[in-house]
């Protein structure tokens, strides 16, 4: 069998560093509006229990990494919900940023390919 | 001509949701130093300045989290307690609000403490384990690890209860008993300390040579029974009512301080000889030894005892620290008054457990502690949690149970507390006893947050063929169905040797019949069901239940409810395996037939 395969474009990848366990919750609030895909990495951060002295034994050293690839044009939406769901605007939650993709591929629905398959 | 406004739809979509605005990112960088050669001068980390309104941003989760854990543990069983005694035995939580006050204390104590144990205690484990197998020659090792055996268990939350247990034992009915928990209790939590290093050994030297655990258990559990049966028949020395007390031994030591210290040790001893990785195995098994030499350790202890000092002795020494205390209860000293005698209690558990790591580590390691600061605040939140949890202990748990377990009683015999008592007929009364303990394990079992990652942990391992909630339902069934069997004991006033015979005899033939991960698994899970909740809650219930039934030895449910599960999660273990290889077989067969028909 002939294997073809389709590259996407205009894709984004969000990355949000949080504190270890709120990982799932920013994958919940991603699954509510129907973006799948989030990975999840467990890390060690540095520097922040440094940085708040006293307070830091509240923040937890552990982190999780999630990474999430959202089409260019949802970015700001997406980017906001995270934002959001994480509670980034408290010190010491994290922190996220949104890179652009050159390339990214994956498994494509033949209804999706076929609207493409003439260009 | 109407006139129109044009809006940019973005800056509406903007505008309705959040203020966004734009910061470049090096306003947050440190502005960079640099000496007249142009090099880069260090620089001490910027402290970030907190408003008041940030402080309690940061606080609030970190604190909240945390007691919602201890609180999933604690709140529903003392809910489950008051409203059995309101609805079906019709008699309202004396004292509630001292109660209420202790079981808060239990809560924020057991938080103080778990998380002390996270910041404080666990680093030192880690450090220890990872670099004492690379400084030390293995005896050094051994040596180190014995003596953590000792350490943890002292440092254990639920060995506490022991002690407070002893205090309702009666000296006349139990001599032996109430000598072991009171004058000797020292000794007796130290000989269960050392058979806790012992475990510690054993399960490490197990992790190298990778011996296969059946034989251990053999080999460790059957004197151990024997030791049980001999305590319990041979009459002229009067130790039948210890065997209760040796057994449960068993399942206090198995808590939140000792699985975790003593598995980075061994974890630590077994990837340093190249070992760590191949065995998925290698965390189970210290906890089923650690479990069964205590238990050894106080036969022994018991025996010694029985052997040396004569009964009335210890009934006429008794007698005098009773009057003592009478004298001294006009005006008792200032370390024997409530909040000071659990504080010493505290500080004795931790502080020489620390002193211990704390000489390991700086003098026979040479190491330095990274983040020091968060280490020792780590230290601090462990004892002084561990002191609250005492007091919490004394006033809470101990009192509830006590008093749940001295007026279940009530149901179908006739006791002081209940006017109205017996309040059913005898058979309904025993049904509703028995009934009682068995939601009351199932419940306390399924919160137990150990057991959910046991089963996650069963559930890689068997890849999937031994499902999470199969295993907890297994274990929480065991538990139950062990505490039941226990209250039984206390109402029919049967030797608990009448369970504990029939019961690991049954263990030791699944052991014989099941593959070595079952093996691992099934006697794991005993351990894991007993945390600091629980443990001080049935040791309570069972004495106040035994002294409401005039019966002598309130020990023992502990113990029914170990072996229980063990049972319990073999017998599953052998199902599913059968179910896998008929699977196997079934595929087999069918790869067989196409190819015939091909």
């Amino acid at each position: 069998m002939k294997r073809s395969f389709t590259t996407l474009t205009d894709a984004t990848l969000i990355t949000a560093v949080v504190q270890s366990g709120c990982g799932e919750v920013i994958t919940d609030a991603l699954l509510e509006i129907g973006i799948q895909g989030s990975t999840i990495h467990a890390a060690m951060g540095v520097g922040i229990r440094e940085r708040l002295g006293a307070l830091g034994v509240a923040i937890d050293a552990e982190r999780e990494v999630v990474s999430v690839m959202v089409s260019s044009d949802e970015v700001d939406r997406i980017f906001e919900r995270i934002f959001l769901a994480a509670k980034l605007d408290v010190p010491g939650n994290g922190f996220m940023y949104a890179t652009p993709l050159l390339q990214a591929a994956t498994y494509v629905p033949p209804s999706i390919l076929s609207k493409y398959a003439g260009q | 001509m109407a006139k129109r406004h044009a809006i940019r739809f973005g800056d509406y979509i903007q505008a309705m949701v959040v203020d966004t605005q734009q910061v470049p990112f090096e306003e947050l960088m440190p502005e960079p130093l640099f000496d007249r050669h142009g090099n880069e001068h260090p620089q001490p980390v910027p402290k970030l300045k907190l408003g008041g309104g940030d402080v309690v941003k940061v606080l609030q989760p970190y604190l909240s989290t945390r007691f919602i854990d201890q609180a999933r543990a604690v709140v529903p069983l003392a809910i489950y307690l008051a409203l059995f005694q309101y609805i079906v035995l019709q008699t309202p939580v004396m004292d509630a609000s001292i109660v209420a006050g202790g079981l808060l204390a239990v809560m924020v104590g057991l938080m103080m403490f778990m998380e002390g144990l996270k910041l404080g205690l666990m680093p030192f484990g880690e450090v220890i384990g990872n670099t004492l197998p690379r400084k030390l020659p293995l005896v050094g090792v051994l040596f180190i690890a014995f003596l953590l055996g000792i350490g943890v268990t002292f440092a254990e939350p639920a060995i506490g209860a022991l002690q407070v247990a002893g205090s309702i034992v009666d000296p006349v009915e139990a001599p032996y008993l109430y000598t072991l928990l009171n004058d000797r209790g020292g000794a007796t939590v130290l000989v269960v300390g050392l058979g806790v290093g012992l475990a510690a050994v054993l399960g490490t030297v197990r992790f190298l040579r990778g011996w296969s655990l059946k034989p251990l258990i053999f080999m460790t559990v059957t004197p151990t029974l024997a030791l049980s049966v001999i305590a319990w028949k041979w009459d002229p020395i009067g130790l039948s009512s210890i065997v209760g007390l040796a057994w449960d031994a068993g399942a206090v030591t198995t808590g939140p301080v000792t699985v975790p210290l003593v598995l980075a040790l061994g974890v630590g001893v077994a990837s340093a000889a190249g070992k760590g990785a191949d065995s998925s195995l290698s965390g189970f098994g210290i906890v089923t030894l650690a479990s069964v030499f205590p238990i050894l350790g106080v036969l022994c202890l018991s025996f010694y005892t029985a052997l040396t000092v004569s009964p009335e002795t210890i009934i006429a020494a008794a007698a005098e620290v009773k009057l003592a205390a009478a004298m001294a209860a006009s005006q008792p000293q200032w370390y024997e008054v409530t909040p000071w005698a659990e504080v010493i209690l505290g500080v004795r558990a931790i502080v020489p457990l620390v002193i211990f790591l704390m000489i390991v580590l700086f003098v026979v390691l040479r190491e330095k502690m990274k983040s020091a600061f968060i280490t020792y605040y780590g230290i601090i939140m462990a004892v002084v949690g561990m002191c609250i949890f005492n007091v919490g202990l004394t006033y809470g748990l101990a009192k509830l149970g006590d008093q749940s377990g001295g007026l279940i009683a009530g149901a179908f015999a006739s006791i002081d507390a209940i006017s109205a008592s017996p309040l059913y007929s005898f058979s309904v009364g025993v049904a509703t006893a028995g009934l009682f303990a068995w939601v009351l394990g199932l419940g306390a079992t399924l919160a137990e947050p150990a057991l959910n990652a046991l089963g996650m942990t069963v559930q890689n391992l068997t890849n999937g063929a031994f499902k999470k909630s199969m295993l907890m339902g297994a274990v929480a069934f065991g538990v139950a169905t062990g505490l039941m069997l226990g209250v039984l004991k206390l109402i029919f006033d049967f030797h608990i040797m009448y369970i504990l015979i029939p019961g690991y005899t049954l263990g030791l033939i699944l052991t014989l019949l099941s593959t070595e991960e079952f093996v691992n698994v099934g006697w794991d899970s005993a351990g894991v069901t007993t945390g600091p909740v629980t443990v001080p809650l049935v040791l309570a219930m069972g004495l106040g239940f035994g002294n409401a039934m005039g019966s002598t030895d309130g020990f023992g449910i502990l113990a029914t409810a170990s072996i229980c599960p063990i049972v319990a999660v073999l017998t599953l273990g052998l199902y599913v395996q059968f179910k896998v290889k008929r699977e196997e077989r079934r595929i087999a067969k069918e790869f067989a037939l196409e190819g015939e028909i091909v």
